[in-house]
């Protein structure tokens, strides 16, 4: 009896340890505004987790949450990890897949990390908020949230443990032969201080341009040709390494190259005119799971990806040849949301890519709005404005905020060595975790407002519902029965590159329990005009049922009895109404 | 009792006798088993000189063959890819593919000691199986369903045979609101009415069947799939029938570029297929070659193209081929655009052009067609216009005919052996001219005691460059490496250890210098996989 009531305490205790340390005594707290005050999960989002720290976050919101999430593996990465998702919705109301979806990413650049954090929060922030917040409990009810908070499991995770600067890689983790030697990877960097970070090399050079700040020996002060030099000049020799193959250079070949955001099926081009671009479309396992995933869910009408960084919303075309794709009807959506995300991300802009940024092809947006007709931003996280919410601060403000808010932290001093080719140098700079990816003090509020710039992306997904059944005698026995379906929403059930292509199926509004002898769109209700459909009459075919608008359609029924109707619409989700 | 090793001569023997009388004995093209029994026949007749892989198995659940030619190592030597059955229409291609593998093994085996050949006979073998069904019909895609129309529902207007000939035609229905006519050259053609010729149309022509889903268009959406040769990425067609929701949507297309790119050593491909820049060569274009997005052949390859494509008609005897670049997703200019290689297109045959007693022949195509079938007394060419009833048109007469469905692509049987012989001698000339890096006037001079200096020219002892134009931009084509391999008491004074070599143009080289500290012997090596390589050693002074 004793040892079986011990082996019920110590199960129990397992089971409810994990929800023990996460939930505090209700006395204890004090809800601030807008964040859920005593989760079933508690997180910390003051700093970064790893792959495996992801997919044990994602694990624990949906054992936390089993009506709200179901989280399933989507593929796996090159190198054999699950690239994980979590599809989050009120799955006791609707069927989950049937409802408008929106999809998000993060990190499909290795070293742009913080979208996994911007994911898992609003992984948390859905969960921990339904039936506490009206608003996410609405949009829950009526909408699916496809969360994948990294689509890059293997270079997260070497950005995170393995040498890096904050700009690589960017690559994914498949060996490619950069320099066409015939060796892969072969010469990549070398972490000479061991700090984990990838920083610079100088070396003292009587004909260097540049000389130590004497103000802040971090710093280095670049001359110009009317300086008079009365201090030890030095000469930059490029971020961290050795010639590891004896060809002369140096970091010529290191991991990768490749880039995943060259490898989408919208308008692709090889690497000779994409630099960066694989084999061929999806020709990467992460971009071809996200593909798959999104072909087979029709009802994905938004989408959102996170890179860093800079401070910008970004809307396509990527590239300039591919202007006419963005047609002026779908533009106006994309600028009232991406509008609306420039009031609500301070310091972030609202651009597009192929003018703003560069030309490119291949890319993710491109690909989700092309090829499917889906409004997709890509949010570039954090930029200097983010130091002292100053959009004036100047280059060299991160070592004031290195100094004064980081207490050092994110800097390793220089320092001398020995290095094989350029025999004694120094070695230091800012590390990989600075720069680009959010400080951690910071990161939370970063995550917060790019998650309420997808909500109110995703709140103007297509919203429908069946406003008005009248019915109208004619002579006969036959009756007239018109049907009103509103859209309340920004989004059509159909953006007009989906029109242009017939990239989702048409809307179908039917009927049943009627006798159908004749059905029709009505367009013009007022002077009659309508387009009769000739054939199935009962299935209405409906090309599109626009934003903040409403479509009518009208059928001619033989008796009295009573009817269901039935919208059906791949992105604005299926809904029914009987009649009075 | 026989031992074993008199038992295999005989064994082998049978087994050629057998081949070959399976052979002889073929009078019409291979279906996909046929060819595939034909393929693993040929493969273990000649072991040791070729070896067979399955690449994938497709959705509809045919195996797609690799066939390697070679002897020794493989992967070591210059290669030519072949890559048939790029479209469902040309059953020719397969046939052909198979025919020059085992001319090569059977007359050409000296080949294999310097040219690897890998072999896909048959990229469409979904598609090719329509010649051998029970309706003859065209239809290029693979087993995916599709919704070809775009209109939500799947295959759901296909063909129908409506005067049971177990052939899909045409119909032409006698109606004012029609846009054609008949020819007067040959009745049987209908052409469309040129309003400023003062010709009113009297006919609808349309394909055979019936419209099932009643949406006014014909056999739009029936069992459609997805196209091997509308499936790349170059010019893809987007939302077209046929071409996929996305570029390299199908695991065929993926496996063999997946395969392909494993191969460092393939310097040429060529398809067997609808597209042809043999016959005619690709033109430059300065707009298309110089924009970022190219569009156009580079001057160079052009000026290359031009030099194959004379060989080419020369020792293939043809003439006359109508022009055919590719309509865009295909594989041809896949392999060159986006690939870089050496990129040779050919569809090995089309209708010879018929010329009447004033030796001028037919401006259109199938009357010329039709002249060619008479002479060469081939039955069935065409099947005669026959009244049919019609649910759509009750009211109106309805005739269904018109040329057999791929006796216009496809010769007569009889005739592929011969054209798979001149294609077999085309492509062995072509591996004659392959790349070859070669180290020619080696120099050896003592500057100061322990100093030696070296002058070597890397030389392209082959016709064609290392690298076409396009070639040297892409990154799938190695660079030609040059390496000296040193000994711990060397040192290279002068010069580098590794150079990397863009290019070298067919019969060309480039001279290097190195002064090198040191004594005893030193390894040089030059050349990459697909253009072969040579090394020696050096003696320093």
């Amino acid at each position: 009896m004793k040892i079986n009531r011990n082996i019920i305490k110590s199960l129990l205790l397992v089971f409810l340890f994990p929800l023990a340390i996460g939930a505090q005594n209700a006395n204890e707290i004090f809800r601030a505004a807008g964040s859920p005050h005593n989760p079933k999960v508690q997180i910390s989002f003051n700093r970064y987790y790893t792959s495996e720290g992801l997919a044990a976050l994602g694990k624990k919101i949906a054992a936390a949450h089993p009506n709200l999430v179901k989280r399933q593996s989507i593929g796996k990465s090159a190198k054999g990890l699950d690239i994980w998702m979590l599809a989050i919705t009120n799955y006791k109301k609707g069927k989950a897949d049937r409802k408008p979806g929106f999809y998000l990413d993060g990190n499909i650049h290795s070293n742009e990390i913080q979208g996994g954090e911007i994911s898992i929060y609003t992984a948390w922030y859905l969960t921990e908020n339904f039936n506490d917040n009206e608003y996410i409990t609405k949009m829950l009810n009526d909408r699916v949230f496809y969360i994948v908070p990294t689509i890059n499991p293997d270079a997260r995770n070497n950005f995170m443990k393995e040498p890096n600067s904050g700009s690589s890689p960017r690559s994914g983790m498949i060996a490619l032969d950069d320099d066409r030697d015939g060796l892969f990877d072969e010469d990549g960097y070398d972490d000479i201080n061991g700090d984990g970070s990838i920083t610079r090399m100088r070396r003292k050079s009587d004909h260097g341009d540049f000389i130590v700040d004497p103000q802040d020996p971090r710093k280095m002060i670049q001359l110009g040709p009317d300086d008079i030099v009365t201090t030890q000049r030095y000469e930059y020799l490029g971020s961290e390494g050795i010639d590891n193959d004896g060809d002369g250079r140096i970091n010529e070949d290191t991991h990768g190259y490749y880039d995943p955001n060259r490898d989408w099926g919208w308008k692709w081009q090889p690497d000779y005119i994409q630099r960066g671009a694989y084999k061929h479309p999806f020709s990467l396992p992460e971009t071809r799971a996200v593909a798959d995933f999104v072909l087979a869910h029709p009802n994905i009408a938004g989408a959102q990806s996170f890179h860093n960084s800079g401070g910008m919303i970004l809307r396509g075309p990527g590239a300039e040849e591919d202007l006419a794709t963005y047609n002026r009807a779908d533009i106006r959506i994309y600028d009232a949301i991406g509008k609306k995300g420039e009031k609500m991300l301070p310091g972030y802009r609202y651009l597009t890519v192929y003018k703003d940024l560069y030309s490119v092809f291949g890319g993710e947006l491109d690909w989700f709005y092309g090829s499917r007709g889906i409004y997709t931003f890509t949010n570039e996280i954090f930029s200097s404005f983010a130091y002292y919410k100053d959009k004036n601060g100047g280059r060299d403000q991160i070592y004031d905020f290195d100094k004064e808010l980081l207490m050092n932290d994110a800097f390793t001093p220089w320092a001398e060595f020995n290095h094989p080719t350029y025999g004694k140098i120094e070695v230091g700079g800012f590390k990989k975790n600075i720069g680009r990816a959010t400080p951690g003090f910071m990161l939370e509020e970063e995550a917060h407002r790019n998650m309420a710039f997808t909500f109110y992306h995703a709140y103007h997904m297509p919203n429908l519902s069946i406003a008005d059944i009248s019915e109208k005698k004619l002579s006969g026995g036959l009756k007239e029965v018109t049907v009103t379906i509103k859209n309340d929403r920004l989004m059509p059930t159909h953006a007009s590159q989906d029109l242009k292509y017939n990239i989702s199926r048409p809307d179908y509004v039917s009927i049943s329990g009627a006798n159908v002898v004749a059905g029709m769109l009505v367009t013009d209700a007022d002077f009659n005009v309508t387009q009769e459909q000739k054939v199935n009459p009962a299935k209405m075919r409906i090309r599109n049922i626009p934003g903040n608008g409403v479509i009518k359609v009208r059928w001619i029924v033989k008796g009295n009895s009573k009817f269901t109707v039935t919208v059906d619409s791949e992105k604005g989700g299926l809904i029914t109404k009987r009649s009075n | 009792m026989f031992n074993k090793k008199q038992m295999l001569p005989i064994f082998l023997g049978a087994l050629i006798c057998f081949t070959s009388l399976q052979i002889s004995a073929q009078s019409d093209y291979s279906n996909y088993s046929k060819l595939s029994q034909k393929i693993k026949n040929l493969q273990s007749s000649y072991s040791s000189l070729s070896k067979l892989e399955e690449i994938t198995t497709t959705v509809g659940g045919h195996k797609i063959w690799a066939l390697t030619l070679s002897r020794g190592n493989a992967d070591n030597k210059p290669a030519i890819a072949i890559v048939s059955g790029v479209s469902g229409k040309h059953i020719l291609g397969p046939e052909m593919a198979v025919n020059i593998a085992e001319n090569i093994l059977k007359n050409h085996a000296d080949a294999l000691d310097k040219t690897t050949f890998y072999i896909f006979p048959n990229m469409s073998p979904n598609a090719t199986e329509n010649y051998f069904s029970s309706v003859k019909h065209y239809n290029n895609g693979n087993a995916k369903n599709t919704d070809d129309d775009r209109d939500g529902d799947v295959n759901e207007d296909p063909f129908d045979d409506l005067n049971k000939d177990g052939m899909i035609t045409m119909m032409r229905i006698e109606d004012v609101t029609g846009d054609y006519i008949k020819l007067k050259e040959d009745e049987r053609i209908l052409v469309k009415a040129d309003k400023n010729k003062g010709e009113l149309g009297k006919y609808k022509l349309i394909s055979e069947g019936i419209d099932n889903d009643k949406d006014g268009k014909f056999n739009e959406d029936g069992k459609g799939g997805i196209q091997f040769n509308k499936n790349f990425s170059f010019n893809y067609p987007y939302f077209k029938p046929g071409a996929g929701e996305h570029p390299l949507s199908e695991k065929e297309n993926r496996a063999l570029l997946d395969y392909l790119y494993e191969k460092w050593n393939i310097f040429s491909i060529i398809t067997l297929g609808p597209e042809n820049n043999l016959s005619n060569p690709l033109k430059y274009n300065a707009g298309g070659a110089k924009k970022r997005v190219v569009t156009s052949i580079l001057k160079d390859d052009a000026a290359l193209n031009k030099f194959l494509s004379g060989k080419y008609n020369k020792i293939t005897g043809t003439k006359d081929a109508p022009v055919s670049t590719g309509k865009g997703g295909d594989f041809f200019q896949w392999s060159y655009f986006h690939f870089g290689k050496l990129a040779l297109s050919t569809p090995g045959w089309w209708v010879p052009k018929v010329k009447d007693s004033a030796k001028k022949s037919a401006k259109n195509k199938y009357v010329n067609y039709l002249n060619w079938a008479k002479k060469e007394n081939i039955s069935n060419a065409f099947v005669d216009w026959t009244s049919a009833n019609h649910p759509d048109f009750p009211n109106q007469k309805v005739e269904v005919g018109g040329i057999s469905p791929y006796k216009m692509s496809n010769p007569p049987f009889s005739m592929v052996a011969d054209i798979s012989k001149k294609h077999t001698d085309f492509i062995l000339e072509i591996a004659k001219m392959q790349p070859n890096i070669t180290l020619q006037n080696l120099k050896t001079e003592s500057v100061s005691k322990g100093l030696s200096r070296v002058t070597v020219d890397v030389h392209n002892s082959g016709l064609l460059p290392t690298h076409t134009e396009m070639g040297k931009r892409s990154r799938w084509l190695r660079k030609i490496k040059v390496e000296l391999k040193l000994n711990k008491n060397q040192e290279v004074i002068s010069g580098q250890k590794i150079t990397l070599v863009t290019s070298i143009d067919g019969d060309s080289s480039q001279q290097f210098t190195w002064l090198i500290k040191g004594s005893g012997n030193v390894v040089l090596e030059a050349g990459t996989s697909h253009t072969g390589s040579d090394s020696t050693t050096i003696n320093l002074k």
